[in-house]
């Protein structure tokens, strides 16, 4: 029999390294790495990917009393105002939108930041579908009470960063090159004279025509006349004929 | 509805050493870090609390900083707070600073409680709401030594049944409970025996959170 029947045992492990619960992010043998990366969560993936299927419209209307607010003016605008011009706007340094907007009130046209999405609705819903492509981008509207139509095309000639696009005026909508043609229009007075001179023209010129037909006559008598005359200071002849004529 | 107000609402002070201090020094044992918490790990009185997310010892300065952020930033009258984690027990020596190795172990230098992941700190309850004591907890909880979270009751158990379902609804046929259990391929050479109960989720005094 063997002195004394001992054994080793079968796994020693190796007192090497630091402790297993450590102040820093021990690191882990790669066998163990690799079981980590192999045993991660893996999400279940659901069968038609969400971006297939249609997107959820939430069309959140909060019927805000800001936005019913804010609607209520538009409306009144288009109502109150003769002259309605909508601009694009690109940014425009700060003191250049006062000097502008001081220039446009000195000839009582007010500018007015609006949002598309409260003028879309207000517009479809009243007669002017056909400005409803213009309300893009960023926009301004400038709006007055007379149509001084020369003065804001000179204000806006002298800003370039705001383009017209179109405009409604007395409820008669103008592109762009309408509302130059507007402008070059001249004013009312001017053309109400214009009426008035072409409308008396035409009894101006009813003597005239009338004279028409004697015209040549009588000038043709006073040829005579003056002939008789150049002829009557050579030798006195009567000027009989010409009075029994005349 | 039926909330017990206890005696004091603030939290009470933790002493740096209890009241008896020990005589014989005691070896490390950081296995009181280690792995999930048995004790402390559900509410009690109150509504919302700070959880530890991993393993870490708490010392008399933490304790000051959380009694005294929760004491001014709570309303004694509304709301109330209690301690869920003992008073510092454990001593840890230190040596004195620039002495060579050897020459035994040193004196107790100061005491500390250990506290394992998933286990609760301080519990605060009362009239009030999560969102009014959210801000203050969270406060305390990034303070603190081990990574933490406010939860509620409502957020713990949302929590748990979030861990559950992933668990069930895991598409990957490889699990390191399954492969720790059945020594797949010798792992448990490369593994510690602690693991068939950490299942891989904690290593060290961390706690992975995004493991299974």
């Amino acid at each position: 029999a063997p002195l004394s029947s001992g054994w080793l045992p079968a796994l020693q492990f190796v007192r090497r390294g630091s402790k297993a619960v450590t102040r820093h992010w021990k690191a882990m043998h790669f066998q163990r790495q690799k079981l980590m990366a192999v045993t991660e969560y893996v999400a279940p993936r659901p069968a038609v990917p969400p971006r297939c299927l249609a997107p959820r419209k939430e069309t959140l209307e909060k019927d805000n009393g800001y936005v019913r607010l804010l609607r209520r003016q538009v409306e009144e605008v288009f109502r109150n105002n003769r002259l309605i011009a909508v601009c694009q706007y690109n940014s425009m340094p700060g003191e250049d939108v006062v000097l502008m907007r001081h220039y446009l009130r000195k000839h009582n046209i007010e500018v007015k930041f609006v949002l598309n999405e409260i003028v879309r609705p207000v517009l479809s819903q009243s007669k002017y579908k056909n400005l409803l492509p213009l309300f893009v981008a960023r926009n301004i509207l400038l709006v007055s009470r007379e149509a001084k139509v020369k003065e804001m095309l000179r204000v806006l000639k002298g800003v370039p960063q705001i383009n017209l696009l179109g405009a409604c005026i007395d409820d008669t909508i103008l592109s762009r090159q309408g509302v130059e043609n507007f402008a070059k229009l001249p004013s009312l007075e001017a053309s109400q004279g214009q009426t008035v001179g072409a409308l008396a023209l035409l009894p101006s010129q009813t003597s005239s025509l009338l004279q028409r037909g004697s015209a040549p006559l009588t000038a043709l008598l006073d040829q005579h006349i003056r002939r008789l005359q150049a002829g009557e200071t050579g030798s006195p002849a009567e000027p009989s004929p010409a009075q029994s004529s005349g | 509805a039926g909330i017990i107000f206890p005696e004091r609402t603030k939290l009470k002070f933790m002493d740096k050493v209890p009241a008896v201090p020990k005589v014989r020094r005691e070896p490390r044992r950081l296995r009181d870090i280690r792995g999930p918490s048995q004790v402390a790990t559900d509410f009690t009185q109150g509504q919302y609390g700070i959880m530890a997310l991993g393993g870490g010892y708490l010392h008399w300065g933490h304790f000051e900083m959380i009694r005294l952020t929760i004491g001014r930033s709570m309303d004694p009258k509304t709301m109330f707070a209690i301690w869920r984690v003992p008073a510092p027990y454990k001593p840890v020596t230190r040596k004195s600073l620039g002495h060579r190795m050897g020459g035994g172990k040193g004196p107790i230098d100061h005491y500390v409680t250990a506290v394992k992941s998933g286990c609760l700190v301080v519990e605060v309850g009362g009239r009030c709401e999560f969102g009014e004591v959210k801000p203050f907890l969270t406060q305390v909880a990034r303070k603190l030594p081990f990574p933490a979270v406010a939860v509620s009751r409502d957020g713990l158990q949302q929590m748990r049944q979030e861990e559950e379902e992933k668990k069930l609804n895991n598409q990957n046929p490889w699990t390191f409970e399954r492969v720790v259990t059945a020594n797949m391929l010798g792992m448990r050479k490369y593994l510690s025996p602690y693991d068939l109960r950490l299942k891989g989720r904690y290593w060290g005094k961390f706690f992975l959170k995004h493991r299974v």
